[in-house]
């Protein structure tokens, strides 16, 4: 056939194909792309992050067209890192890439909602008084009124009003509250201010300048390691995730990081192609475990029993043994190891008690200013010295607060260890905890004794008073508390690593069950690489370990091994805690906005937990007596109250905050003490006295001292983080409950000795609960007023993170949607309707304020020996020494809302500052007005900077800051040289002109200045790294010693054995046993310890009820379980199981897994009580959330004040609201009931 | 239509206002010539509702309408869900406004059912009626869920769909939302939690289609956007 009679001569087809028909060629036009074009098509991008308690701080591109948001993407303009350094990009996850259906989701809050009950109530009330105060007082003094609305939260009914009648009945119930109860009687909880700053600000700016209470969250949520302010005098300081790059060998320590730090996870990928090895530890075979060389899996709860096995290698090999140059010069340099304890007297041994002091010796070694807090050492030369940069030296002269090796007379070279020049070998008697059994035999103990004795050389030192004391070092001591031998002649220490002695290698393995040889090769491993690299070492951990009631053991555990190992403030080394958000960079810009310190000072702060575990009424439950948790050398009688007794007093000592603070209004003291013809200070003193006034902490049940009014913002307060869920319901609002168990007086218990105890417990204390927020979430259910605010794509804010050195913007790329609005406008709004409300209740009036010893502060020198009681006459009251400070503070109330919209004049008249230095700012003030302009308008704020906008809250912030202004930073580095007597300007210098403003963040996220606010530097050469400049720049801890500090010697740290870090198991808190099986439903009830990580499918802890990622998990409340202990229950994967104890009960499914070990169950945090819950069989009610059967459970030692590094600061140190230890049962349910009826 | 205008006055929120007008509202029901068992209906809602507390019934509004996603009063809430087609639907929406010389004048998405409603009301009769007929399917199954949840509110949404004049066999919708039902036997409810594999390409719906949003089978909520495919061949190309 011909070929041309095959081929079409004047067509060709319109497809040509290739690859076996595979592809096709084509010539069409582009018409086809239109689609795609007008899919992507945008009117503009506006950056915005994801703001409130993720650590990412990732900047995303929100897309909007129409004036509707329609996707968001990664933004990818980052500075860039320098070379051989990975760049921080991309950033962002899963969670933030869906985030944008959220503002037009049907779950949006769209209106200012009322209780139904309540509108009925206000509107009847207010139809009879035109006074609106007088319309709120009918309804709350009304018994029948206040319960109708009460008994009705958490039952929905709400309607809709507009946002001037709900500012009006907010702003009527907060006057009428102030007038009647006292400012300290309003509360308002908001965590993480570093995650949109400007938002947190704007309510705590209001409760400020009311005079209400601001609540900490750091320690509520149990993401402070109170080890950090215990050992550095630092709430909390870490690498940033780029500085993981530099490391050569990491422990990832119960930190799940691919999971809940997704956008740093690359770094500890990418370090590993350079060769550095890792060890994950974690007790579940974790998404982490497949980034380990070495995956360890000690039993939960026992970390710090590894750690100490760890510490006895690295203390062996490498300071005994063979000493390593390099750690000896750090140990010597920057630790407590050279500082002198004396050895005292405790039930019939010798054990470990103070720290020697300049006052100690005769004629205070010649230091006459504050010699009680100058620590004492042995020098080469064998003479007694007080070395720079004790906290005495802190306070009350200049230029001697350095790290230098000198003292008074010259260079000083520090001795180690009495060994080869002692006055003898004394026996010393350390606490052990690990022989005691537990309450379900779950965790191994041993059979050693609780007192184990060790040989230790002493020197014999006389003292002031012509007595002698007998001293030791603090290394000395450690290695005898570790067991390590030395030579020094002590059969009790371990011969060889497979000894059964605490804290060997062979003694973890009964508890860890971790094998010893892995224990000694990682302790090896990780010390050898330190010593090589100088400090290269480094250890990521998380909140795993520190939500344990003894968080401190593990974490002091793990930090004495990387200060053995002179990690800590080097490149690449050291603490990388990542829990929670610490970290807002711009901090001392910020602090005057948020607390109004440019109007009054100071203003009140409360810690959170003490708070919630008071007014929630958790200690009319407890049973954890302090005598199962102190120290066997412990005298037993300063013991015997309960936790509550200890935080009462703590409060009176002038430790811990109050909140309410005085049994009484603090508005009318002023007034009788003029009556009484004295200053109101001495009145009060007086009073309290004799007893006539009370702290409002001794009568909690008293509804004088109830939290009447509560604002809650940016947080779900009641769903993610309330410990003690099913107590807050019952006692906080007085409304339906899951409470299983009985108080202390249903079953008689032992009361507390020094809190009042009234048979019926005080239910529904708060009379108006507000929550702000753009969702319905549990805690809103729960409200009285639900406000509906802007979400993160609809205002301008700020946010800043610890995990890379960036400050970037959340900015409005609509206007909130709806009736919603930003929270600093939602406040401003309150404020001006409280200003106007107030009128003819409340003028210019006289607050006295009770204010704890201040960390950073020269109060924290207030207690340099014993705890003392003014009540039993142990003391006088003397305000700011052995009890709170008592302030005058003058509030304007009329003026709230002017006040509130400027900037006020004492930052020009006193000044700014942070960390206990202050600088000048009448500069930054004068730019102020130049950036947002002045108030022109007749009135208190005539000529002040305008503080109108979120923008002009945030240039305040930018301005004020070192961070974000250089010439702020020097002058800052200034101040802190005239302590240290050095110059540190250095640092700053080169950035003075450097002024980051709004526009500029908005533009690219800026890296930020070093300050002397923080412990790192951001510098082009090195990544953050904590403790750098204290290494570097020899500006000391901010600790007794000044040093970074293994020995704790505060009287309550001694009673509890925790001088030296030790390891303690996990405690009793006999939550099963009154419940187990004792309502059985036919299926087997099991015991499991509970454990509540976080989790890949929530949007971190603030909600889970995000259908695309709840369509990538289960989809509703599960928890994970041993396929052994599934089994056991006749539980199969899926099942639906409740789980309870007397805390209260959840209703889930079972997630069977090879993943847990026996023995365990995890909840993952913040399921939302609104997404798919069934009722729970045993209490009737819809099953709860993880928090449901947990309750907080306080340690006396985070409540110790007045004392250089344990000296109170909000957020800083306080008790933590720890929930690991708790235990469950676990069931197989018989019947899901959705309640769908009821 | 006036009578859309009067049904946009009663699904939007109650106020107080509203039930002042009681009567005007009365006789735009009596004078609009809708079937005698709408018209009745519909009389009977106003009568009823504004006998009552205003806030009783604003209670019962918050929690039918403004408490998830089932009964939500916006309309690619049923169609799109969360996925990202459903900016580009209310950014197309608001272009039909444009057209029509209309601009949005509250703070409401163009998709709000009585925002939607309002508008058809001044497009004349066969506009109207061309409009309603394009959501019809929405407003039967929120008749339908609303019937489930023995609300009056339903009447409401009964009457729009005979105004549409599409006949939809309620029946049929009734039997497909019979399964979202929460009940109390576990299977049922195991349906909605089984833990399933993702698959983004073997599936009818979802490969190389324009619906970049996970398959229908890949779902975990209650309540599944309804399948507008479904109920066209139900409906029997009515639309």
């Amino acid at each position: 056939m011909s070929h041309l009679l095959e081929k079409l001569r004047f067509f060709r087809t319109r497809k040509e194909s290739f690859a076996n028909g595979h592809g096709a060629t084509t010539d069409q036009d582009r018409s086809w792309e239109k689609g795609y074009r007008q899919r992507w098509q945008h009117d503009k991008v506006v950056r915005s992050t994801h703001g409130v308690n993720c650590t990412g701080s990732c900047s995303w591109k929100i897309y909007v067209k129409d004036g509707l948001v329609t996707w968001e993407t990664q933004q990818t303009d980052y500075p860039r890192t320098r070379p051989d350094l990975p760049n921080h990009e991309p950033r962002g996850c899963p969670r933030g890439a869906s985030y944008s259906w959220y503002i037009y989701s049907a779950n949006r809050l769209k209106y200012p909602k009322v209780r139904g009950q309540l509108m009925k109530l206000w509107r009847e009330a207010k139809a009879q008084h035109s006074d609106p105060v007088k319309a709120w007082e009918s309804i709350v003094s009304d018994p029948v009124k206040a319960k109708s609305y009460k008994e009705r939260r958490g039952l929905g009914g709400f309607v809709r009003a507009s946002w001037d009648e709900v500012n009006e009945l907010i702003a009527a119930s907060n006057v009428y509250t102030t007038k009647t109860y006292g400012p300290d009687r309003v509360s308002g909880f908001s965590p993480i201010p570093a995650m949109s700053m400007v938002s947190y600000a704007a309510g705590a700016r209001y409760l400020s300048l009311i005079g209400g209470n601001c609540l900490s969250f750091y320690d509520w949520y149990c993401d402070l390691p109170p080890a950090s302010p215990q050992i550095w005098g630092e709430q909390t300081d870490v690498p940033e995730s780029a500085d993981w790059y530099n490391s050569n060998y990491i422990i990832a320590w119960g930190s799940n990081v691919p999971q809940t730090r997704t956008p740093d996870a690359h770094f500890l990928t990418e370090v590993r192609y350079k060769g550095t090895k890792t060890c994950i530890i974690t007790s579940d075979y974790s998404e982490a475990s497949k980034f380990g060389d070495t995956w360890l899996a000690p039993r939960q709860g026992t970390d710090s029993a590894l750690a100490m096995a760890f510490g006895h290698v690295i203390l062996k090999e490498f300071h005994v043994d063979k000493p390593s140059t390099y750690f000896t010069d750090y140990s010597k340099r920057y630790t407590d190891m050279p500082m002198l304890v004396m050895l005292e007297e405790s039930n019939g041994h010798l054990t470990g008690g103070r720290f020697l002091r300049a006052a100690d010796l005769v004629n205070n070694l010649g230091e006459d200013n504050n010699p009680d807090w100058k620590t004492i050492a042995l020098n080469s030369n064998g003479s007694m010295t007080s070395p720079n940069g004790s906290i005495g030296y802190r306070w009350g002269e200049k230029g001697k607060w350095n790290l230098e090796q000198k003292d008074r007379s010259g260079d000083v070279d520090l001795v180690l260890s009495l060994k080869d020049q002692n006055d003898g070998i004394a026996d010393v008697a350390f606490p052990y905890f690990g022989g005691a059994p537990h309450e379900y035999q779950y965790f191994q103990h041993t059979e050693h004794n609780e007192i184990q004795l060790r040989k230790v050389p002493v020197k014999s030192v006389e003292l002031a008073d012509g007595t002698t004391a007998k001293v030791a070092t603090v290394f000395d001591l450690m290695l005898a508390h570790y067991g390590v031998d030395n030579g020094i002649g002590d059969s009790n220490r371990a011969s060889s690593y497979d000894d059964d002695v605490p804290y060997t290698p062979a003694w973890q393995e009964a508890i860890t069950g971790v094998n010893r040889a892995d224990v000694i090769r990682v302790a090896r491993e990780f010390a050898d690489n330190a010593d090589k690299t100088r400090g290269r070492s480094m250890v990521i951990v998380g909140a795993a370990l520190n939500h344990w009631y003894h968080m401190d053991m593990s974490y002091r555990g793990l930090i004495n091994m990387l200060m053995m190992c002179g990690c800590v403030g080097q490149t690449g080394g050291g603490w990388a805690h990542y829990v929670g958000q610490e970290k807002l960079r711009p901090q001392t810009g910020w602090t005057p906005l948020a607390f109004a310190l440019d109007w009054q000072r100071p203003p009140r702060h409360m810690n959170g937990t003490s708070f919630f575990y008071n007014h929630s009424s958790q200690w009319r439950y407890e049973k954890l007596n302090m005598s199962e948790v102190i120290s066997p050398l412990a005298p037993k009688e300063r013991w015997t109250g309960s936790i509550i007794d200890f935080n009462s007093r703590a409060e009176r000592m002038g430790w811990l905050p109050s909140a309410p603070q005085l049994g009484t209004n603090p508005l009318h003291l002023a007034d009788k003490a003029k009556a009484a013809g004295q200053e109101v200070q001495d009145y009060v003193v007086d009073q309290l006295k004799k007893g006539d006034l009370k702290f409002a902490c001794e009568q909690p049940d008293n509804p004088q001292n109830f939290p009447r009014n509560m604002f809650i913002w940016r947080s779900n307060l009641l769903g993610s983080s309330g410990k003690g869920h099913e107590y807050m319901l019952k006692h906080f609002l007085g409304t339906k409950h899951g409470l299983l168990g009985k108080d202390l007086g249903e079953f008689g218990g032992q009361k507390p000795e020094d809190v009042e105890w009234v048979d019926q417990g005080a239910e529904g204390k708060v009379d108006l609960w507000v929550t702000l927020d753009f969702r319905m979430s549990t805690t809103c259910l729960y409200s009285d007023i639900v406000l509906p605010t802007a979400t993160w794509y609809e205002k301008d804010d700020m946010n800043t993170s610890d995990m890379h050195p960036f400050i970037h913007p959340l900015s409005a790329a609509i206007d909130p949607v709806w009736e919603a609005r930003s929270d600093w406008e939602i406040f401003k709004g309150i404020a001006k309707e409280f200003s106007r409300v107030c009128v003819g209740h409340l003028g210019v009036e006289k607050d006295l304020v009770t204010i704890p010893m201040h960390h950073d502060t020269p109060a924290e020198l207030a207690q340099p020996y014993g705890v003392k009681a003014w009540w039993k006459g142990e003391c006088e009251p003397v305000p700011g020494k052995t009890m709170p400070h008592l302030n005058v503070v003058e509030r304007d109330y009329p003026n709230t809302y002017a006040r509130f919209t400027s900037i006020g004049p004492l930052l020009e008249n006193i000044g700014n500052g942070g960390k206990g230095i202050s600088w000048d700012t009448k500069d930054e003030v004068k730019l102020l007005r130049q950036l947002n302009y002045t108030h022109t308008d007749e009135g208190i704020n005539k000529g002040m900077a305008k503080l109108d906008t979120a923008i002009d809250a945030c240039e305040m912030i930018l301005t004020l800051a070192p961070e974000t202004n250089g010439h702020v930073a020097v002058k800052a580095w200034e101040a802190l040289g005239e302590f240290t007597g050095l110059d540190h300007t250095h640092l700053a210098i080169p950035k003075e002109e450097e002024k980051i403003r709004w526009r500029d963040i908005v533009a690219q996220p800026r890296k930020i200045i070093s300050s002397p606010t923080w412990s790192g530097l951001e510098d082009e050469h090195v990544s953050y790294n904590a403790g750098y400049t204290n290494v570097h720049e020899l500006i000391p801890w901010r600790t007794v010693t000044g040093r970074q500090q293994y020995y704790q010697d505060h009287e309550w740290m001694r009673d509890f054995g925790e001088q030296l870090c030790a390891y303690k198991p996990p405690i009793n808190l006999k939550t099963v046993e009154p419940v187990l099986n004792k309502k059985p439903n036919g299926n087997k009830e099991i015991v499991l310890n509970w454990i509540t990580p976080h989790q890949k499918w929530g949007i971190h802890s603030t909600y889970s009820d995000n259908l695309l990622m709840l369509t990538l998990s289960r989809g509703g409340p599960i928890v994970w379980m041993s396929e052994v202990d599934a089994k056991e229950a006749g539980i199969e994967d899926n099942d639906w199981i409740e789980v309870f104890n007397v805390n209260g009960a959840i209703a889930c499914r079972a997630v069977v897994s090879q993943r847990v070990p026996e023995g365990m169950s995890m909840m993952y945090h913040a399921q939302e009580r609104i997404v798919n819950v069934p009722g729970a069989e045993t209490t009737g009610t819809r099953g709860g959330i993880h928090n449901s059967v947990t309750r907080a459970v306080m340690k006396p030692t985070h409540m110790i004040g007045g004392y250089a590094q344990q000296a109170y600061g909000f957020n800083y140190y306080g008790t933590v609201g720890c929930n690991r230890d708790e235990f469950v049962i676990v069931r197989k349910m018989n019947k899901v009931d959705w309640l769908d009826t009821k | 239509m006036k009578i859309l205008r009067l049904i946009s006055l009663l699904i939007d929120y109650p106020t107080a206002e509203l039930i002042a007008e009681k009567d005007a509202l009365l006789a735009v029901v009596a004078s609009s010539g809708l079937p005698a068992e709408h018209a009745e209906s519909l009389s009977a809602f106003i009568e009823n509702r504004c006998r009552g507390d205003i806030v009783d019934w604003q209670e019962e509004y918050d929690g039918l309408f403004e408490r998830g996603r089932s009964l939500s009063l916006l309309l690619f809430e049923h169609v799109h869900g969360e996925s990202r087609d459903r900016g580009q639907a209310m950014v197309d929406l608001m272009n039909q406004y444009k057209e029509a010389g209309l601009e949005i004048s509250t703070k409401e998405l163009p998709d709000y059912i009585p925002l939607y409603l309002d508008f058809l009301s001044t497009q004349g009769n066969d506009n109207a009626r061309l409009g309603l007929q394009e959501v019809s399917h929405i407003l039967a199954l929120l008749a339908c869920r609303l019937e489930q949840r023995e609300s009056d509110y339903a009447s409401l949404f009964h009457a729009l769909v005979g105004l549409s004049e599409v006949a939809l066999d309620l029946n049929d919708l009734r039997g497909q939302i019979a399964g979202e039902v929460p009940d109390n036997t576990p299977k049922a409810l195991d349906k909605v939690w089984e833990e399933e594999m993702v698959n983004f390409m073997d599936n009818a719906e979802s490969s190389c289609s324009s619906n970049n949003r996970p398959a229908e089978g890949q779902r975990r909520d209650q309540y599944i956007p309804l399948n507008t495919e479904l109920l066209k061949t139900s409906s029997a190309g009515q639309v």
